[in-house]
């Protein structure tokens, strides 16, 4: 071992009895200035302050600059959300929450994708309905919320059919556009390689649109559970929506806050798999630069 | 043999009907490298593409081996100038695409593209993704992932325009070495005349549009050749003048006419 900063055996980074090599060391760039944005340390310094600053003056304003019983306080939410989390009560609508979501999504999803790449294959039809489609789109789909209920009832169908309508219109559009802005020039490659038409779609459309395609599943997830919440707050004996409902209208703010936090860390956990899956199927696509920095 | 009879292409598509080639007739022998050159827009990559069979003539024939061609066909190849690679699918899995296609196992595949691969050089790139190779990297790959299914006419539409000068002269000695071997028959459109005359057994000139053929010349130059150095060879200097000047005639009438 000549360099120090440098351990190229993989076992000798990892003895423990050796004082752990500084990893900033063996990389050393010419430092950042502290308000670039690429400096991480600095950025995350500067979230975590902006977190305690706005919660502390949360915590601190209670009753002194506003009332805590519109607006609870830090503490007592982050109490409210370790009862919720031992509540079976909490579990069994976050259970019905999720399927309601679940089914909602996939229903959406199966049906946009599908009906995409049904009309971007048939060309005619997709033209004929064109104006229809664009006057649904027009309609803003929570307002098909009461009449949802009418027709599928106060159960789990309302709920999954409000998620559904408002996914579909999403991964449908995105579908049928990444379909048609297939590069002709791939699907002619194919063809002079004796392709059939199935192929074609299969080996060059499907794939050449797939970013289209998770690019919308990915931003439509959401809108799944704004359709099912809603629901649940129009009509339902049970769910997230309806449990949120229940603590706002006997005004506990407190625990309405706390089923909101619970939604947001679900979303973010969510989105984070969303990434992932992205990350992972579209490994082809050139890295950011972003990316590239982070890997150097 | 490729043979193209009477190929008429109007394209009637645009405000004014168009004629892009008219009375086209060309014979190729089995295992000859013909070379197309011609003033831009006289209907060189036109004539490609019928033969391709991605479109239709208005008039005319084409012929492989006796027979009548429709449409794409098994024995047509065809190489574009935008190397076209999937930028989905790995280095290997785009020159596996035509086996793939036909149904090949994947042992088979695999084999055959790695071997293909090796031989270009493009050796430990196997699972690179396109934007991740160099623009000679990418066109050297959209070349083998034609001759890996061995149609027995390859078209090759300026397939090196698009590259820097040091990488089109060492694809152009590859190409020729992986012909030499192969003897496959090779149509090439280029609208450089050094380019065309190095690579060809014959060079097809044709005129401004609508795009006709007013001369075929033998290069005599025996191969192997060095394209390095028989820029300096007589015959060459003597086929570039004549082609030059019959290539700049038909830059001229193009010109006088456009204005």
């Amino acid at each position: 071992m000549t360099s120090v900063d440098a351990p190229t055996d993989p076992a000798l980074a990892g003895d423990p009895s050796r004082p752990a090599p500084a990893a900033p060391a063996a990389r050393r760039r010419p430092a950042l200035p502290w308000f670039s944005p690429d400096n991480v340390v600095s950025m995350q310094v500067s979230r975590i302050a902006f977190a305690l600053v706005f919660l502390g003056a949360w915590q601190y304003g209670a009753d002194r600059w506003f009332d805590s019983f519109f607006f609870s306080t830090p503490v007592r939410i982050l109490a409210q959300v370790a009862y919720e989390l031992v509540d079976p009560g909490f579990y069994r609508d976050l259970g019905v929450t999720a399927i309601e979501m679940g089914v909602g999504f996939a229903i959406g999803a199966g049906g946009g994708i599908g009906l995409g790449v049904l009309l971007a294959r048939w060309a005619y039809v997709a033209r004929m309905l064109d104006p229809f489609l664009l006057a649904l789109y027009s309609i803003p789909r929570v307002a098909l919320a009461p009449m949802l209920i009418v027709w599928f009832g106060i159960g789990y169908a309302s709920k999954i059919f409000l998620g559904a309508t408002l996914v579909f219109f999403i991964t449908f559009f995105n579908t049928l556009s990444g379909i048609r802005s297939v590069d002709k020039a791939l699907c002619d490659i194919a063809r002079v390689m004796q392709a059939t038409e199935w192929q074609v779609f299969l080996k060059v459309m499907l794939p050449s649109a797939s970013s289209w395609i998770l690019t919308s599943v990915k931003i439509s997830l959401p809108f799944a559970l704004v359709g099912v919440i809603l629901g649940e707050f129009l009509v339902s004996s049970s769910g997230l929506g309806f449990r949120l409902n229940a603590y706002s209208t006997s005004y506990n703010i407190t625990g309405a806050m706390a089923i909101v936090f619970l939604m947001m860390v679900a979303m973010l956990a969510l989105t984070a798999i969303t990434n992932a899956v992205e990350t992972r199927v579209l490994r082809w696509r050139p890295k950011s630069a972003a990316e590239r920095v982070a890997q150097s | 043999m490729l043979q193209i009879e009477g190929i008429r292409k109007e394209f009637s598509g645009g405000a004014v009907p168009v004629t892009a080639l008219e009375a086209v007739d060309l014979a190729i022998e089995r295992g000859e490298f013909v070379t197309l050159v011609g003033p831009s827009g006289c209907g060189k990559s036109s004539l490609l593409t019928l033969i391709s069979g991605l479109a239709a003539p208005s008039a005319g024939r084409i012929r492989i081996n006796g027979r009548d061609i429709a449409g794409t066909d098994r024995e047509v190849g065809f190489i574009t100038q935008q190397d076209n690679l999937f930028p989905w699918r790995t280095l290997i899995d785009n020159v596996a695409l035509a086996l793939e296609l036909a149904g090949v196992g994947a042992a088979e595949r695999r084999r055959e593209a790695t071997r293909w691969i090796e031989r270009v050089g493009l050796g430990g790139f196997e699972q690179a993704y396109p934007h991740q190779l160099s623009g000679g990297m990418r066109q050297r790959a959209n070349i083998i992932r034609t001759l890996i299914y061995e149609p027995s006419v390859i078209l090759m539409d300026e397939p090196f325009g698009p590259l820097d000068a040091q990488t089109r002269l060492s694809l152009q000695a590859l190409l020729l070495s992986i012909w030499e071997t192969q003897r496959s028959t090779v149509l090439f459109v280029t609208h450089d005349l050094t380019e065309a005359i190095a690579l060809a057994d014959r060079v097809v000139l044709m005129s401004a549009r609508p795009g006709r053929i007013v001369r075929a010349d033998r290069v005599d130059i025996p191969r192997p050749r060095d394209i390095f150095y028989m820029h300096d060879l007589p015959e060459f200097r003597r086929l570039y003048d004549a082609l030059w000047h019959e290539l700049a005639a038909q830059l001229d009438d193009f010109g006088r006419r456009a204005h």
